[in-house]
């Protein structure tokens, strides 16, 4: 499955299912500010990913990986990026 | 049944603990050899029914082999609950230990060092050195060692007397020969409690071939079955899925709750489906066996129970941060039980268990709230709340469902799913609100039929 069509989903059931209104998705998009998640939300959103992308990059065993910066929706599609090339 | 067996029956409180089950069986057997003590695989063609006679030739034949051997202790790994009734009351009046293993607990096995393990051939093996250890006969403990279910942390090994075993059996008349479902592992303590006084009192045990609703449905309208009893959450996998036409054949006098809370929706609902049923439910553990039982219909138990002496010196009280607290008795110490009540009006209800709060955020969810609310949502047959790790809130609210067959009109399962979440976000915190909703045929249950939480 596509990344970013696989994190466009992900927050779209997130405000669906939040009673939210749909949003047209773009990559430069704050998670906070543009698309008003929470961490409750973004917590959601990884479990959805993980369901349909299969990683989680998030619960890395690694102690010293870099802590991930997830500010934008581009920040997300480049670590699940990164997560699905390093499988 | 005539009046000498009764007053036989009756009598056997007076004889020591570790002696009433072979006893029974022998009572039962010299007057009635035909009657029929277990039915297995009961509702399937593989049915098989067992009678007093048999098992008791099989008590006696194994209480002279451990005569002969004594052995340290017996691990009972047969799979037949015949075998398990006989392994039990031989070791008993053999004064042999006995264990009783449950499938998860078998890694402990190494806890019984030197312990003879027995299958259901009854057969004690050669011992390897030539002889077992011998032990004077009065030196032994006469005991029983049964695992813990595990629902709070992995099992572990609890040693119990015969008297603690048998402590809530009754042996009044008006619980002699009736027919009992179990539903339970035969091995655990809740399954044992339900054998155990099954053929204690002459009446028979019923085993059904499976946990399918149609099959325990089936096994109890055949093999008239008047006592059932189950947890809450095998209670409500039944009456969410088995054919409830049949419902009207079940007749059923009583069904005993145990092993989880209950709650209020679950008790009006079968007052309502098993009208000949009384609904009781007993609040018991592993380590203290059974501590009360609540008879009035209603969930939790009255208010006034922290703060008056109960019989035989029970004591309960509440803790600051919730938790139930218990003193069996006035020679006892205090057992935090793990259990969380909470005051609704003038009753003390269960909230949940201790290690099954979920923590999202720092912020508390009782898994049992949220799978109440649920279940009162149009389409909503059952439901099971768990706690998801997360690397964001710690963990995160997740929910299994199963759908009502047929579904309301005109519901479709995306419609049911919003509805839920609509109602979730009503009443509940936000961090209470499921994040993750997946439809299921049926809900996950733990070995003890109990609902897991992680």
């Amino acid at each position: 499955m596509n990344v970013s069509a696989a994190i466009t989903a992900a927050i779209q059931t997130v405000l669906r299912d939040t009673a939210r209104e749909a949003k047209a998705i773009e990559p430069s998009m704050l998670l906070s500010t543009d698309l008003g998640l929470d961490s409750l939300d973004l917590a959601q959103t990884i479990v959805l990913l993980e369901r349909s992308l299969g990683v989680d990059p998030f619960r890395s065993a690694d102690p010293a990986a870099p802590r991930h910066s997830i500010r934008t929706v581009s920040d997300l599609i480049a670590i699940y990026s990164t997560a699905l090339n390093q499988q | 049944m005539t009046a000498a067996t009764n007053s036989t029956i009756e009598n056997l409180a007076d004889a020591p603990a570790e002696d009433r089950l072979a006893a029974a069986v022998g009572i039962v057997a010299s007057q009635f050899p035909d009657r029929t003590a277990i039915v297995a695989q009961a509702g399937s063609d593989a049915r098989r029914a067992i009678d007093y006679a048999t098992l008791a030739a099989a008590i006696a034949k194994l209480e002279a082999e451990l005569d002969a051997t004594r052995p340290l202790g017996i691990i009972a790994r047969a799979k037949r609950i015949e075998s398990l009734v006989v392994i039990a009351a031989a070791c008993g009046r053999q004064h042999v230990p006995v264990a009783f293993l449950a499938e998860d607990a078998r890694d402990l096995i190494g806890e019984l060092r030197d312990w003879v393990p027995l299958d259901d051939s009854l057969a004690i093996p050669e011992p390897a050195n030539g002889s077992y250890q011998r032990s004077e006969f009065e030196a032994l403990p006469a005991q029983v060692v049964v695992a813990t279910s595990g629902t709070s942390g992995p099992p572990k090994l609890v040693e119990h007397s015969w008297d603690s075993l048998l402590a809530a059996a009754r042996l009044a008349e008006q619980w002699h020969g009736l027919g009992w479902l179990l539903v339970y592992d035969a091995t655990r303590w809740a399954g044992l409690q339900v054998w155990l006084q099954a053929v204690l009192t002459a009446g028979r045990v019923v085993v059904p071939a499976s946990r399918d609703p149609d099959m325990v449905v089936k096994a109890v309208c055949e093999e008239q079955v008047s006592v059932l009893p189950t947890t809450p959450t095998l209670l409500r996998r039944l009456i969410a899925s088995a054919d409830r036409s049949l419902f009207a054949q079940m007749k059923l006098d009583r069904i005993t709750l145990g092993g989880e809370a209950t709650d209020a929706q679950l008790l009006e609902q079968s007052k309502e489906l098993f009208p000949t049923a009384k609904v009781t439910h007993v609040y018991a553990t592993t380590e203290l066996g059974e501590v009360f039982r609540v008879t009035d219909g209603k969930a939790g138990f009255p208010a006034d129970w922290l703060s008056k002496p109960l019989p035989g010196g029970l004591r309960l009280s509440v803790r600051r941060d919730g938790e139930l607290l218990v003193q069996l008795s006035r020679d006892t110490t205090e057992v935090a039980t793990g259990d969380l009540i909470e005051k609704r009006g003038n009753r003390y209800e269960f909230t949940g268990r201790r290690g099954d709060v979920i923590v999202v955020g720092g912020a508390k969810v009782y898994p049992k709230r949220v799978e109440e609310l649920l279940r009162t949502v149009p389409g909503v047959a059952d439901a099971r709340v768990y706690g998801l790790p997360s690397a964001i809130t710690g963990e995160l609210v997740a929910a299994e469902i199963v759908m009502a067959e047929p579904l309301p009109e005109p519901s479709t399962p995306d419609q049911v799913r919003a509805a839920a979440l609509a109602v979730c976000r009503e009443r509940l915190e936000p961090h209470s609100v499921p994040r993750v909703l997946d439809f299921v045929k049926k809900l996950t249950v733990t070995p003890a039929g109990k609902i897991p939480r992680k």
